[in-house]
């Protein structure tokens, strides 16, 4: 509790302190003394607006759920350090009221709770916890970090960078849904559990109407803390460190895990359908065959070959 | 059948078949579109869908950030994407992540600079990492694994490149040395012609003429000295032993009529072709006929 007084008081002050802490002392970096007015200036008004991000997400699953998306789960959890990971929640349908009574117990701002159902379709509720929107996804195409084809790896805990396809800001509900991933991805400034350099980077991109996102680790040639060595930006790649999947927004409401619905996805065909009609379509087979089976006789009934006049050719003698 | 039917005509009986022909088309046909269908998504939007816009900025408001949040809270980019990417494309569709995880790191490790905050790693900064060392030194077996794997497959192509190169050169020699020694031969030959011609007279000469030269009767080119073997001697070795396989006429014929050396196994070894040909039946006995198709 004293920090959050202790935050607001500073909120409060601050416009005050701006005016007359001009003459500061250098800032001492690694390579001396910088007295850049500049520098000073520029690093000030952060800590005037007074905005601190005090996000912190509580991550779960369901009870049944399958080991790939436990897994997918747990790469969050350690590409999150501001996330609290929670017991596994039973998923009947009062788990909303559970799962908000939970995110107040932890403190929390924001959730990830990863639905797993029948073993196989795995849906993401990512939630702004007291009055904020919640979406479901439908999660497809997960790849974990364990796989041995994704090479890269990264310090735990430092920020990433969060890139985005233009096509974010083309409507409503993808602005919407850009705000909500900045802020539960993006790791808080000086959280303490975060590291104060940047070696990945989160790509978060529209195809097909899926948001898809992947994981990289920057690789840049370099000698020194802060110095890209020349065209090093150039040579600059990127290796993949995972996870990989595939979110498909399915419905955006207006409340946490509730509250009236703002937006349902026009196209979205949910997997049971789709394996209905799978199955219907492979049950269907056999009643053709009998079909065309009938369809046969019935044709050869009403065709009735003609007599054939050599039949009984051979028979008189 | 009732009587009825029995008496439609030809014509309409026709017609019948034709719709019962169109109607299994149909069929079929909305059949293969269901089966379209199934790729998660519908052909068309539904109309029902709720789209609430008004809602939907109002919250994006009510949890958006101030506006004047420095970039450093935030550190997102936007990356326009170019033309629209083909999902189904994995190529393609990796690399447009990849260029834009790429530009958009280049911008925000552009920005990072121009604020001079520091961004990368030292290299004496040592932290855990997102992925465990046993972790990662599973990685790079995998990938030494895979490396040993190709080159090993590069070896085996060489050497087999080379084998063919090597038979090639050997034949190339063989055929050298047989002409050189029929030239040698025939020149002896029109030596002995001529001398006989003019009578044995002025031999010193002619012998310098046509043995100077350095060329000899010998294979392997005269000047080498076969220790243990007297000078005159031409059986090519061991005393007993025959002229050598290839300086028979009679056998080199035999052997590119027949065939000799080279490898016996794969002629033995099934074929796909032979596998799958059934003509000659499972009774090995009764099908003699088809014992040496495959030759």
């Amino acid at each position: 509790m004293g920090k959050k007084r202790k935050h607001s008081e500073t909120e409060a002050a601050a416009p005050v302190v701006k005016n007359d802490s001009a003459p500061e002392r250098p800032k001492r970096t690694l390579l001396g003394w910088k007295d850049k007015n500049e520098d000073a200036e520029k690093s000030k008004p952060a800590s005037v607006s007074g905005f601190r991000n005090k996000e912190k997400v509580l991550v779960t699953c369901s009870r049944r759920i399958s080991y790939r998306y436990r897994h997918l789960m747990l790469n969050m959890v350690s590409l999150l350090p501001h996330c609290k990971k929670d017991s596994k929640v039973e998923a009947k349908s009062s788990k909303g009221a559970t799962l908000n009574e939970l995110i107040e117990l932890k403190g929390s701002s924001s959730c990830l709770f990863f639905e797993c159902r029948k073993h196989k379709d795995l849906y993401l509720w990512m939630v702004k916890s007291p009055s904020g929107p919640s979406v479901k996804f439908l999660v497809n195409a997960v790849h974990t970090m364990e796989e041995l084809k994704l090479t890269g790896n990264h310090l735990k805990g430092s920020r990433p960078l969060l890139t985005f396809s233009s096509n974010f800001d083309k409507d409503a509900h993808w602005k919407l849904l850009k705000e909500m991933l900045t802020q539960v991805f993006g790791i808080p400034k000086e959280h303490r559990k975060s590291k104060p350099y940047h070696d990945h980077v989160f790509v978060f991109s529209i195809v097909d109407d899926h948001i898809w996102f992947r994981n990289y680790q920057i690789s840049v040639p370099h000698n020194e803390s802060d110095k890209i060595a020349r065209g090093g930006l150039d040579k600059m790649t990127l290796i993949e460190v995972g996870p990989r999947f595939c979110l498909n927004p399915i419905k955006i409401f207006g409340g946490s895990f509730g509250g009236p619905t703002l937006y349902e996805n026009p196209f979205y065909v949910s997997p049971n359908q789709i394996r209905a009609l799978e199955k219907r379509n492979k049950a269907g087979k056999f009643a053709k065959k009998i079909k065309a089976k009938t369809r046969r006789q019935m044709h050869e009934l009403a065709n009735p070959l003609e007599p054939d006049e050599f039949a009984d050719m051979w028979k008189d003698e | 059948m009732s009587y009825e039917e029995d008496i439609v005509s030809d014509d309409e009986m026709n017609m019948i078949d034709e719709d019962v022909a169109t109607d299994s088309e149909a069929e079929s046909l909305s059949d293969s579109d269901t089966e379209n269908e199934i790729t998660e998504k519908l052909a068309e939007p539904t109309k029902t869908a709720v789209y609430n816009r008004a809602g939907l900025l109002d919250k994006l408001q009510d949890i958006s950030w101030p506006e004047d949040v420095p970039w450093t809270h935030k550190l997102t980019v936007e990356i326009d994407q170019g033309q629209a990417v083909d999902v189904n494309d994995d190529l393609a569709r990796e690399m447009a992540f990849y260029t834009q995880g790429l530009e958009g790191t280049r911008e925000g490790y552009g920005k990072l600079e121009a604020m001079g905050l520091p961004f990368l790693r030292p290299s004496d900064y040592f932290a855990e990492m997102v992925k465990s060392d046993t972790h990662m030194e599973k990685v790079k077996s995998k990938l030494l694994y895979e490396k040993k794997q190709i080159e090993e497959s590069e070896e085996r192509r060489k050497a087999r490149d080379n084998k063919r190169m090597a038979k090639e050169v050997q034949s190339q020699k063989m055929k050298e040395r047989a002409k050189q020694k029929k030239d040698d031969i025939e020149s002896v030959k029109k030596w002995r012609k001529q001398r006989q011609q003019s009578g044995f007279s002025e031999k010193g000469k002619d012998l310098d003429l046509e043995f100077g030269n350095g060329k000899s009767f010998q294979r392997g080119g005269g000047a080498k000295k076969r220790p243990g073997v007297t000078p005159g001697d031409r059986s090519g070795g061991k005393g007993g032993r025959p002229t050598s396989r290839m300086n028979n006429k009679k056998r080199e014929f035999r052997d590119s009529k027949f065939g000799h050396g080279g490898r016996k196994g794969l002629n033995k070894q099934n074929t796909a072709e032979t596998t799958n040909d059934f003509k000659g039946g499972f009774r090995g006995g009764k099908a003699s006929g088809n014992k040496r198709q495959k030759r």
